[in-house]
């Protein structure tokens, strides 16, 4: 165990390869990692907070990345959100930032520098 | 009694074939389902693999030698593939050496019997290929079988085999519109190495041939490299066929070299309204200010479209607007006409209506308000 053992990721994308690749690498982190592949999943997972952490995905079904993040913020849940999609238009880049995303990384991504990221958002 | 026995004979014998047909829908649709489900849980034990291999690199991949026969490992492997860039990816690339999937599926493609067997090992090659592959790659950009070619030089153009371009674009005369738009996309992605040959095509093709010239010419305004602005321009010159020159001046246009201003010019006057047309717009998209009398003089035109396009093209060009203040006293009804909707497209009506009311007009302000007040008058 590290010192990262008691952080809580929330990774929610509707991307298998995604969810299996964080998952597996943020775990042998010492992270503990929850995964959800729908948007409205994400949504009432985040309510609950305890999550240190979430990478959210743009494009899920249910609801949005950014419509995630903007109910949260209504509902008063500021939990940290890296979004981590492959839509990259400026509008969606400057509105997740503005919705208070810490980081906005698109895809396909570096492993290590996403992980870099992570670490650097969640000590 | 022996008729009606053999009509209830024939009654369950249909009645049995149907019950039999049935079964074997049902079981025919189940055994489906099965295979399908068995192979998305062995992609997804696959993609679990490859995760970890990219988590904990220093650990073995513990896989079958025949995964490269697997759909769902390729599946998987093209997925996790296209996910992650840089050494990951690399390593990812080792697995397929490692494994001989790109060996498998030439093989495939060049032996297999079954079109789908064909049609993945062609995906397979498209996504995963190295270089070694080329020469398969080039051989199947004929095959009989318009997706594999399209595959086929989608692969040749991931691993930027630039002896490919040629081959690639040598196919455009005999290919369908919707293959040859595959290929020019293709060409796109190896940039501005495609420009000469795509160029020479032209010069070579565009006396006798139409829909590849036009593609070609496309492909290279998409590509965007200025050095192909000369040849594009004497290409200009010598061609004959509208489609060909009006898709050149178009990449005339989006190219916006400067040295095509004058040739341009020219073919605003040209006696094809088309030609004329495309060449103010192309005029406009490239915006130099030394452009705007050519500009203004097409405001009298004839035709209707090259008027429309030549005052858009002088509203979105530095200092445009001031011919387009002046059009509105043209004795050319068809100018004062042009000219008032470009500044309408423009906001400058709006614009013009709140600067007096502030009591801040331009003379200008003035004369495009009762211009278009004029024209209310005339309509009511």
């Amino acid at each position: 165990m590290n010192a990262e053992t008691s952080k809580r990721i929330l990774v929610a994308d509707d991307a298998e390869t995604i969810t299996s690749l964080l998952m597996t690498a943020l775990e042998t982190s010492g992270y503990e990692v929850t995964v959800t592949t729908n948007g409205v999943e994400a949504y009432e997972m985040g309510l609950d907070g305890g999550f240190d952490l979430v990478i959210l995905d743009h494009l899920m079904p249910g609801l949005l990345g950014l419509e995630v993040i903007q109910r949260w913020r209504e509902q008063g849940i500021e939990t940290p959100v890296i979004m981590l999609s492959g839509v990259d238009d400026d509008h969606t880049v400057v509105a997740s930032l503005d919705l208070g995303a810490l980081d906005f990384v698109r895809k396909p991504f570096r492993l290590p520098e996403l992980l870099a990221r992570i670490r650097q958002r969640v000590n | 009694m022996q008729g009606i026995e053999l009509v209830r004979i024939v009654v369950l014998v249909v009645f049995a074939l149907n019950a039999l047909l049935l079964l074997a829908l049902i079981g025919g649709k189940a055994i489906h389902r099965r295979v399908t489900n068995a192979a998305e849980r062995r992609r997804s034990a696959y993609i679990a693999v490859l995760s970890r291999h990219l988590a904990l690199p220093d650990e073995d991949v513990k896989l079958g030698s025949r995964v490269a026969r697997d759909p769902a490992f390729l599946d998987a492997l093209i997925d996790v593939r296209n996910t992650v860039i840089g050494p990951e990816a690399d390593a990812l690339g080792n697995l397929v050496d490692r494994f001989g999937i790109t060996a498998e599926a030439s093989s495939r493609l060049d032996r297999g019997y079954l079109l789908t067997t064909r049609l993945r090992a062609a995906v397979t090659l498209a996504e995963l290929a190295d270089q070694s592959s080329a020469p398969v790659l080039i051989e199947h950009l004929s095959d009989r079988n318009p997706v594999i070619r399209i595959q086929c030089a989608r692969g040749l153009g991931r691993i930027g085999w630039t002896p490919a371009i040629d081959a690639i674009v040598e196919r455009f005369r005999d290919e369908t519109p919707w293959v040859r738009s595959r290929f020019a996309d293709t060409l796109v992605r190896f940039g501005r190495t495609a420009t000469w040959p795509l160029v020479a095509y032209v010069k070579i093709t565009h006396r006798f041939e139409t829909e590849g010239p036009v593609t070609a010419v496309r492909t290279l305004a998409t590509i965007g490299d200025d050095q192909a602005v000369k040849p594009l321009i004497e290409i200009l010159a010598e061609a004959i066929d509208p489609e060909i020159r009006i898709a050149t001046i178009e990449a005339l246009g989006h190219l916006a070299g400067p040295l095509a201003i004058r040739p341009l010019r020219v073919c605003a006057h040209d006696e094809d309204w088309r030609i004329r047309a495309k060449s103010v717009a192309a005029l406009g998209e490239i915006g130099d200010p030394a452009a705007a009398p050519a500009l203004a003089s097409a405001l009298t035109d004839e035709n209707w479209w090259v008027r429309r396009n030549s005052a858009a093209a002088l509203a979105d060009l530095p200092h445009g607007l001031v011919h387009l203040y002046e059009a509105l006293e043209s004795e050319d009804a068809f100018a004062r006409d042009a000219a008032s909707e470009a500044l309408a497209d423009a906001g400058a009506v709006l614009g013009a209506r709140q600067r007096i009311l502030d009591g801040e007009e331009t003379s200008d302000d003035q004369r495009l308000i009762a211009f278009i007040d004029s024209q209310v008058t005339v309509t009511a």
